[in-house]
């Protein structure tokens, strides 16, 4: 069968969104922040300082805005679709003057 | 994964550093080399790279009701072994503590021992125990990938299990702890990631089947066996 491969990954990424959906429905205050902070949060639990309080070890420039943080992210994998793309793009054309 | 700046005591942050240092600069030596000496290899190790680049900016939710994110580096760790994954998952590593505070540079050690450097080599481990048994190869490629994914949030959960004072509940219950806001939160992720990159890595094999028995990493026969069965 033509594309069974792409089928069965489709099926496990509709997979994947619907977990969410349902957890996300039974469990309407899931704020899905990421799992860095809530093992930051664990670990000042557990060592009894405020997270806030957790002074750097090398002092770090941070995202002014979620904004800025989420382009940033978005520059990041941009950079990477490009590479991927010049990559992809030379075994194809290398196939074809071949 | 990102164990964020601060979080480490100097202690760990300065072990983890050495620990890592190494493979990294191991690796980096193994880059140039391949890169000297395969130019064949060079689209290649741009496609592996650049899926780490993408896949570890990607921040998916998960069933715990956090979000987390893949690694992306198992198809690197098969391809072009788990050092000079190292280097390459590094840098990454590197960007996102400099312009993002995903992770820090006190704790860059601990984050590339975890992301860089344990999951590319158990992936890669993985695929040499599974590269010459009757398995397709695409599912080796899946189950490589997707143990790389998992074991990467296993040892982020022992580093932090091992940096935090035990206290009552010990060692162990600690690492169950943290397991579980990472391991767990991860599990959905490392299936989607697993079959992901072995679709990719079947787009590599139509397109140049040639470049993946020239470089070892499958045989021929493996390739022409998967081929009849998927298409």
């Amino acid at each position: 069968m033509k594309y069974q491969f792409e089928i069965i990954v489709g099926l496990i990424v509709i997979l994947f969104i619907g977990t969410f959906l349902y957890t996300s429905s039974i469990n309407p205050d899931a704020e899905f922040g990421g799992s860095d902070g809530v093992g930051s949060a664990v670990v000042s639990e557990l060592t009894g300082i405020p997270e806030d309080d957790v002074k750097p070890l090398i002092p770090q420039w941070a995202p002014p805005s979620g904004e800025i943080e989420s382009g940033l992210f978005a520059l990041q994998a941009a950079f990477g679709g490009v590479i991927l793309g010049l990559g992809f793009g030379y075994l194809i054309g290398q196939r074809t003057t071949q | 994964m990102h164990i964020m700046e601060g979080f480490l005591p100097p202690l760990w942050a300065a072990i983890w550093w050495i620990v890592a240092l190494p493979f990294v600069i191991y690796g980096f030596v193994r880059l140039k080399q391949t890169i000297d000496e395969n130019k064949d290899a060079l689209p290649l190790l741009g496609i592996c790279g650049a899926l780490i680049f993408i896949l570890s900016a990607l921040k998916l939710p998960s069933v715990t009701g956090s979000c987390s994110h893949p690694t992306g580096t198992g198809l690197s760790a098969i391809v072009f072994g788990p050092f000079i994954t190292a280097i390459i998952g590094f840098i990454v590593l590197l960007f996102q503590a400099l312009f993002l505070a995903h992770g820090g540079l006190s704790t860059l050690g601990a984050n590339t021992f975890s992301m860089a450097i344990c999951g590319p080599f158990l992936g890669y481990y993985v695929y040499r125990a599974l590269k010459d048994t009757k398995i397709n190869i695409y599912i080796t490629v899946f189950i490589a990938v997707a143990l790389a994914d998992l074991f990467t949030y296993v040892i982020t959960a022992l580093e932090l299990a091992l940096a935090v004072p035990a206290g009552e509940v010990g060692f162990i219950g600690l690492f169950i702890t943290f397991l579980g806001v990472f391991a767990v939160t991860q599990i959905p992720l490392a299936i989607l990631e697993g079959a992901v990159l072995a679709l990719v890595f079947k787009y590599i094999v139509d397109i140049k089947p040639d470049i993946i028995t020239k470089m070892k990493i499958f045989s021929e026969e493996q390739i022409h066996a998967a081929r009849g069965k998927i298409q």
